[in-house]
């Protein structure tokens, strides 16, 4: 499930001194690695279309020429049509950028937002808004999340893409589908920040008693300010590997709802749509490129992401040599 | 170091055990549904792939699925036969009185129950239907199908005790009298909620007799695995002959239907819009195998006459004639279905060869959307066109529509998908401009798609419409009894509505499947009535 | 073992106050949400007049809290209610069955996944440095990242019909060869993952100071690993069990939908479109009761292998 979690060994946060140092180096180990880096060099290229989906693909995704589906390779469409004869190659790009829209809102909204900042507030501040902030973690931990999210999405799915102020904002700021996006971002979000947040507050609560911030507190720096000046730089580290290493798993939740077919809605296109009607095994046996093509992005994308992890964890954990 | 061994020692315990439980216990070990490759039917099984029934209890059926299996397992006075007329089933003959309200049927003395043998009187009858419009049965259908009998509404409110209209006045006459001379009425007992149950079963058990019912059809239950399997005997006390083929078995779990045909899983399968190019050419092993029919029923875009921008009629054919549903049949519906040109679909009586719907002709179009009173694509409000799907089956067509709509006429229409549940509420609540939808006919006569429909006081009016000389055709219909003048004004009435352009009516249905060669007189049954029993299989 | 019975009482005591807030936000949320189950019940014909009359008898016209109230008390009396979609179904007989062969599933799922997993990390570990590791690794690292929504499909197209191996779809127990195609699809991402793990533990362990000095005492190399290497490799491989519990489970989900397999992901998926209410909430009870106790399960397991873990629990925990 998309939860923003990762497994590090507790030794890696300096307790005397804290600084970046150690990430920096981890950063510069990392990029020494051949395989790490061609994973990033997908990543990245996928991210780049995804951002610029518009400039980038050749077609818009509704373009269509019935008088041309089902094809195969070709001049004008590289990577063929599909049934409605739209270009295929257009259709992945635009298709990404529904995956990068969903899975950066995700993280901002639930990885760093909701993650650091309860994180932060309940292994600071400790007390009953720790348990509070806790025992919501287990109940979001425990319900299972695809399930609910399906629910959620196909119940509450339409009520909200109905709702006036998003509405309003999907004509304001000319996205196609905004709606649809808040819908899928939000309900991932409500998922992902429960393994984040524990992370992150037991970083906090190991903090809390250095000499570092009891001075500080002794010096009358408020609340606020030691959680902002003191702990977050130190989380820094740790929230930049969790979430890099989850935005695969959100990517792959995004995919796997809009297959069910409550993701973002057609005609805004998503890999799981794609999947979904590529995949139908009489399809495949008669159109195999409508299946292969998004299938080999994805799978690619998850591939780098589990390289990326790989690699992550073979440099910030310095015994495993 | 010991406790981890003996912790590991419990897990590997734990797993023989749930291993060993797992192979021999559990109800549901199923008998295996045909081998991987093997022969074909063995003796006289056929072997079906279907969706679970959602209830065997005649009294609730709503759904074709369920309603597919009923039909089978139970009977009732008439039945559809396979000319697609009424025809006699328990009742083998009916006299109807000079003022068309009162029926009378003499039922056949060799009916009985399936397992118990217990012989079926004009009392089960009236039993059974008493049953349907019990409230405490829960019945959401018993005002459509039985509400024209006199009483009937009273036992639905629960203001009488029993049906007044029924009477059993021996134990092989039946004597139904309707609230007015409607010549419908007999098709109506063709359908399952006017079926026959077995009064003492249910009394017995009130949980669980649909599991194994008691019906009087050409097929009884011998096992039903809710998500597994479903599989049919033939009733040898069948009263119009044991049919021929002894078992026929449904595989209900999903999967590839036509991959599981190919792998001799089963005998006969689906074949879909990814496959038919396969199956109807001529050197495929399967177009030998091919088999189509036309389905009485018909899809539609609906429009929501009393809903800018579709309460102009100009605004209706505009959008009816932008759309080039020839070419989207072709193109994307691979020539599957027949494009519809009327509201009757072909097989029904009252069919209209010559209706006329406009065709494509998008000047024309673009034409008439200029001269409505919204002036043009850019007086239009938004357009959303709603219809069921989740987003991973999103309708092929409706998406070539919208882009037709945006070439052709210069109208942006989003589509909005929902699921079922909520389509159907909103559809009600009328909040839709325009969505998809279908219609299938439940018994052959115009009167259930027409009437049902068009009637401006019709709960299921979804498109709004009111035309008060639709009305009046449709009212005097009802009770019409010369057959032919009875068609006639039904024709007018359509006539009248697709001029009016509430619906821009799309395909008609049309089946297909392959079918394996051994099995022989399969027939693809254009509205839900029982076949099994025509079906021969050579060994 | 001082310190675990307190704890596990107080774990336990949260279960079900966590069950209601879940039981009550999935409540909630299919109650709030458009659709009605009695109207997909209805089918073609609408008629508002029934469908009210109907609606008050299944006493789905009261105030939430009190059908929330009704419905928890019958579930304190066992009784998960009726189907809506399955007329005069109790929820419990729908359910079960299917639970059952979901259970299977994932029983032989998870059995490949460590039964391959395991012994391929312990061969990769114990080649490190030769070619095999990294090979072994790589492919590993592909088939885990292959999503089930991809491998189905092409699964079927070669082991079906082009070597007719396995049937297409369907179900026939345990012991069947329908069990093959879905079980493989859910383990492989599995297996990847759980070889690694096994793999990264056992280069650590290989390196302590024990496996020198059994080395140094002169037993055999077999001895050494079977005894102490592998073992104490395990470690990490039981939270692992927790993880794979959640990722299984989504896999079962798209392997029972494009396999035909008769499990709870194809009654789930049927049940939210249906909005059969009392399906969806004794399924998400379940499966939140299961996730529960697993990683209850997990806890305790770990602290009886590592007594050290204890302490750090009561710590933080």
């Amino acid at each position: 499930m998309a939860s923003v979690d990762y497994v590090l060994g507790e030794d890696e946060v300096d307790r005397e001194r804290p600084s970046r140092g150690p990430f920096a180096l981890a950063m510069r180990r990392l990029l020494r690695k051949k395989i790490a880096v061609a994973a990033l060099i997908f990543i990245g290229v996928f991210y780049f279309c995804g951002l610029f989906a518009p400039v980038v693909a050749p077609h818009s995704f509704t373009d269509q020429d019935l008088d041309a589906v089902l094809q195969g390779p070709s001049l004008a469409h590289p990577l063929g049509t599909d049934k409605l004869g739209r270009d295929l190659m257009s259709r992945v790009i635009w298709a990404s950028r529904t995956t990068v829209v969903v899975t950066v809102a995700t993280l901002v909204t639930g990885g760093l937002v909701l993650a650091v900042g309860l994180g932060l507030l309940a292994g600071y501040v400790g007390g009953r808004v720790d348990t509070a902030i806790m025992r919501l973690g287990d109940v979001f931990f425990a319900l299972p999340g695809l399930p609910m999210l399906i629910m959620i999405n196909a119940t509450l799915g339409g009520r909200i893409r109905g709702m006036g102020w998003l509405q309003a904002m999907e004509d304001g700021l000319r996205i196609n589908g905004f709606p649809d996006y808040v819908v899928v971002f939000g309900a991932l979000s409500l998922f992902a920040w429960v393994g984040g947040a524990r992370l992150i507050r037991s970083q906090v609560l190991a903090l809390r008693e250095t000499e570092y911030v009891t001075a500080a507190k002794a010096m009358g720096a408020s609340t606020a300010r030691i959680i902002v000046h003191h702990l977050l730089p130190n989380v820094a580290n740790i929230v930049i590997v969790s979430l890099s290493v989850s935005l695969g798993a959100i990517a792959g939740t995004e995919i796997a709802l809009s297959w069910f077919g409550v993701g973002v809605q057609p005609p805004n296109p998503s890999f799981g749509v794609m999947l979904y009607e590529g995949g139908n095994i009489r399809t495949l046996q008669a159109n195999p490129h409508l299946l292969l093509v998004p299938g080999a992005v994805v799978a690619g994308l998850i591939f780098s992401f589990n390289l990326l992890g790989d690699a992550l964890t073979d440099v910030l954990t310095p015994h495993a040599r | 170091m010991k406790r981890l061994g003996a912790v590991a020692a419990l897990l590997l315990g734990l797993l023989v055990v749930a291993s060993i439980v797992a192979c021999g216990g559990g109800s549901d070990s199923s008998e295996d549904v045909g081998d991987a490759g093997g022969n074909g039917a063995s003796g006289s099984t056929l072997r079906m792939v279907g969706n679970d029934p959602l209830t065997l209890d005649p009294a609730l059926v709503t759904d074709a699925v369920s309603a597919s299996y009923i039909v089978e397992i139970y009977s009732g006075l008439v039945t559809i036969g396979q000319d697609l007329k009424i025809a006699p089933d328990i009742a083998k003959s009916w006299d109807v009185s000079p003022d068309g309200r009162t029926y009378t049927f003499h039922l056949r003395e060799d009916v009985v129950f399936q397992q118990t043998y217990r012989q079926v009187t004009a009392e089960d009858f009236k039993y059974s239907m008493e049953r349907t419009a019990n409230p405490d049965t829960v019945s959401t259908v018993a005002e459509a199908y039985l509400g024209d009998i006199v009483g009937v509404k009273e036992m639905i409110n629960g203001t009488a005790s029993e049906i007044s209209g029924i009477e059993a006045v021996d134990d092989f006459t039946l004597r139904i009298t309707i609230d007015d001379a409607k010549p419908y009425f007999i098709a109506k007992m063709a359908c399952p909620t006017a079926f026959v149950v077995d009064k003492t079963q249910i009394e017995d058990d009130r949980r669980n007799w649909t599991k194994k019912p008691h019906g009087t059809g050409p097929y009884q239950v011998k096992q039903w695995k809710l998500g597994e399997s479903l599989t049919l005997q033939a009733n040898q006390r069948y009263y119009a002959g044991v049919p021929a083929v002894k078992t026929v078995e449904f595989v209900l779990s999903g999967g590839s239907r036509l991959t599981m045909y190919e792998d001799d899983e089963v005998d006969v399968a689906g074949v879909s819009v990814n496959d038919i190019e396969r199956v109807l050419d001529s050197s495929d092993p399967l177009h030998s195998e091919y088999l189509s029919a036309d389905m009485m029923s018909v899809s539609y875009l609906g429009f929501n006459t009393q809903k800018a921008p579709f309460d102009d009629p100009k605004v209706r054919q505009a959008f009816g004639m932008a759309v080039d549903r020839e070419k989207i049949v072709e193109v994307v519906l691979k020539d599957m279905v027949p494009v519809a040109h009327s509201v009757l679909p072909p097989g029904l009586p009252g069919y209209n060869a010559g209706a006329t719907v406009a065709t494509f002709d998008p000047e024309k179009a673009k034409q008439l959307l200029a001269e409505s009173s919204y002036g043009g694509p850019s007086g239009l409000p938004k357009v959303t066109l709603s219809q069921v799907g989740a987003g991973a089956t999103a309708g092929d067509d409706t998406q070539a529509m919208v882009e037709m709509w945006k070439k052709n006429l210069g109208v942006e229409v989003e589509i909005q998908q929902t699921d079922q549940a909520t389509f159907w509420q909103d559809l009600d609540k009328k909040s839709y401009q325009m969505f998809a939808a279908g219609w299938v006919m439940d018994y052959p006569d115009p009167e259930d798609i027409l009437d049902i429909l068009f009637n401006s006081k019709s709960h299921q009016n979804n498109t709004g419409y009111n035309n008060p000389e639709v009305d009046r055709l449709l009212i005097q219909a009802r009770t019409e009894q010369d057959s032919s003048k009875r068609m006639a004004l039904y024709q007018q009435a359509e006539e009248l509505i697709l001029a009016d352009a509430p619906w821009i009516p799309l395909y008609y249905g049309r089946d297909h499947v392959v079918v394996k060669p051994y099995v022989k007189d399969f027939m693809l049954p254009p509205v839900v009535m029982p076949y099994l029993k025509y079906v021969t299989i050579d060994e | 073992m001082q310190g675990l019975l307190p704890y596990l009482v107080r774990r336990l005591l949260w279960v079900p106050v966590i069950l209601l807030a879940v039981s009550f936000i999935a409540f909630a949320i299919t109650r709030f949400g458009p659709g009605d189950p009695v109207r997909v019940a209805m089918g073609q014909y609408s008629d508002p007049v029934v469908l009210e009359r109907v609606r008050h008898e299944e006493g789905l016209d009261k105030p939430l809290l009190q059908q929330y109230g009704i419905y928890v008390k019958n579930l304190a009396h066992g009784k998960l209610g009726e189907s809506f979609t399955y007329r005069n179904r109790d929820v419990s007989e729908v359910i079960f069955p299917k639970i059952w062969v979901s259970a299977r599933l994932g029983l032989v799922a998870m059995l490949i996944v460590f039964a391959v997993g395991v012994p391929l990390g312990v061969f990769a570990a114990l080649r490190q440095g030769t070619w095999a590791d990294p090979l072994s690794i790589s492919t590993l690292l592909v088939f885990q990242s292959i999503p089930v929504l991809i491998s189905v499909p092409l699964m079927q197209i070669v082991l079906v019909l082009k070597l007719h191996w396995l049937p297409a779809a369907g179900w026939g127990g345990i012991l069947d060869t329908h069990i093959v195609m879905p079980a493989l699809a859910i383990s492989l991402p599995g297996i990847a993952g759980v070889a690694r793990l096994t793999r990264a533990t056992m280069l650590s362990v290989l390196r302590e100071d024990y496996v020198r000095t059994a080395r140094a005492k002169g037993l055999g190399e077999f001895t050494v690993i079977t005894r102490h290497v592998v073992r104490n490799s395990l470690l990490p491989l039981v939270t692992v069990v927790g993880i794979s519990l959640a990722t299984l489970v989504e896999g079962a989900f798209f392997a029972e939908m494009l396999l035909g397999v008769p499990g709870i992901g194809q009654l789930a998926f049927q049940a939210v479109n249906g909005r059969d209410y009392n399906i969806i909430l004794a399924l998400i009870l379940i499966l939140t009761t299961t996730f529960i106790i697993a990683s209850i399960a997990i806890d305790i397991a770990y602290t009886i292998i590592d007594p050290r873990v204890r302490y750090e629990r009561r710590e933080i925990g």
